[in-house]
C-alpha cells in the first residue's frame, strides 16, 4: 500500500505531460520538413526528451513513451490502445502534432508503482 | 535439527520418568503435545515474523510456561492477517514467447484476409487490442499490468517510424511486438507488461 501523500492522480498531471510532450516535439522537429535520413534521430530525441522530463517530475511512476512519425501521403493510420491497470492511479496522455509534411503522435503511459 | 529432536524427546522422557505412556491414551496425547510445543519453541527462537492479529488461547497446559514463551507460542499458532508477504517476484513470470505467438496468431487470424478500409479500420483496431488484452490476461501471469497498442497503417508508399522508450524495472517488466503485413496495409501490435506489487 502506498501512503496517501504519494498517491497522485496521473490524470491530474495530464496537462503537464502534454505540455512536456509538445515542447519535446517542437524542439526536435519544429520547423523541419520530413527527411528520411533524419527521422530516426527525431523519434529517438522526441521520446528521450519526453521521458527525461517525465522522470524529472520525481513521481513514483513507471513510464512508457511511444512516438510515431509518419510522412504525409494521404495514407490512413489507426491506433488503438487497451490497458489493464488501476484506474485510480494510472493514466495516459496522447499528443497529436502535425505540420505540412508529416504527422507525429506521442503517447505517454504512466503506471503507478 | 535431528539433535534438537532427540533433545526434546529426552526432555519429555524425563518428565515422564523415562516411560512413554502408551497404555494411557490421555497421557500419551499430552506427551505428544508437550513434545510438539517444545519443538515449536526451539524453532521460534531461530525465526522471526510479524503478526497482526491473534486468536484467544485458553488451554490450561500453557499455565506452566513463562510469559514470553506463551507469547511466542501464541504467535506461532495464531491466524496471520494482513502480514507482509515480502514477495519480490511473481509466481508466474511474464513469458514473452508465449505472448508473441498468441498475439501473432490473433493478428493473422483477423487481418490476413481483409483489405484496408478507412471506415472499419478504427473499429477493427479497437477490437483487436481488446482481444489481445483478454488473451494476455487469460494467460495468468500474476501481478502484471498490461498496455496493448495496435496500429493499422495503410500502404501508400509513405515512410513511417515508430519508436518507444520506457522507464521500468528491467528484471521483471517486458515487452512483445507482433506484425502482420498484407498487400494493402501493415499492422503492428505492441504489448507491454509491467510488474506491480
Amino acid at each position: 500500500a502506498v501512503p496517501n501523500m504519494y498517491v497522485c492522480e496521473y490524470l491530474f498531471v495530464n496537462q503537464n505531460v502534454s505540455s512536456h510532450s509538445n515542447s519535446a516535439i517542437e524542439s526536435a522537429i519544429g520547423g523541419n520538413a520530413y527527411q528520411h535520413s533524419k527521422v530516426n534521430q527525431w523519434t529517438t530525441s522526441v521520446v528521450e526528451q519526453t521521458l527525461s522530463q517525465l522522470t524529472k517530475l520525481g513521481k513514483p511512476f513507471k513510464y512508457i513513451v511511444t512516438c510515431v512519425i509518419m510522412q504525409k501521403n494521404g495514407a490512413g493510420l489507426h491506433t488503438a490502445s487497451s490497458c489493464f491497470w488501476d484506474n485510480t492511479s494510472d493514466g495516459n496522455c496522447t499528443v497529436r502534432w502535425e505540420n505540412k509534411t508529416m504527422y507525429c503522435i506521442v503517447s505517454a503511459f504512466g503506471l503507478a508503482i | 535439527h535431528r539433535l534438537q529432536g532427540n533433545d526434546t524427546i529426552l526432555k519429555c522422557q524425563k518428565t515422564f520418568n523415562n516411560q512413554i505412556p502408551k497404555h494411557n491414551s490421555k497421557l500419551y496425547f499430552f506427551f505428544c503435545f508437550k513434545k510438539y510445543t517444545q519443538i515449536v519453541k526451539d524453532r521460534m527462537r531461530s525465526s522471526s515474523h510479524e503478526v497482526h492479529g491473534t486468536e484467544p488461547m485458553d488451554d490450561e497446559s500453557f499455565a506452566e510456561f513463562g510469559k514470553s514463551e506463551i507469547f511466542t507460542l501464541r504467535t506461532s499458532m495464531a491466524k496471520i492477517r494482513y502480514a507482509n508477504t515480502y514477495k519480490m517476484e511473481p509466481y508466474r513470470k511474464f513469458q514473452a514467447h508465449l505472448v508473441r505467438n498468441k498475439a501473432q496468431h490473433i493478428l493473422t487470424q483477423r487481418l490476413q484476409e481483409t483489405k484496408y478500409n478507412g471506415a472499419t479500420s478504427s473499429f477493427l483496431c479497437n477490437s483487436i487490442s481488446e482481444e489481445i488484452l483478454t488473451a494476455v490476461k487469460d494467460m495468468g501471469f500474476d501481478r502484471y499490468k498490461y498496455v496493448v497498442t495496435v496500429l493499422i497503417l495503410q500502404k501508400t508508399g509513405q515512410a513511417i517510424k515508430i519508436s518507444s522508450r520506457w522507464v521500468w524495472d528491467v528484471a521483471r517488466d517486458n515487452w512483445v511486438s507482433a506484425k502482420c503485413e498484407t498487400e494493402s496495409f501493415v499492422s503492428l501490435a505492441l504489448i507491454m507488461a509491467c510488474y506491480y506489487e
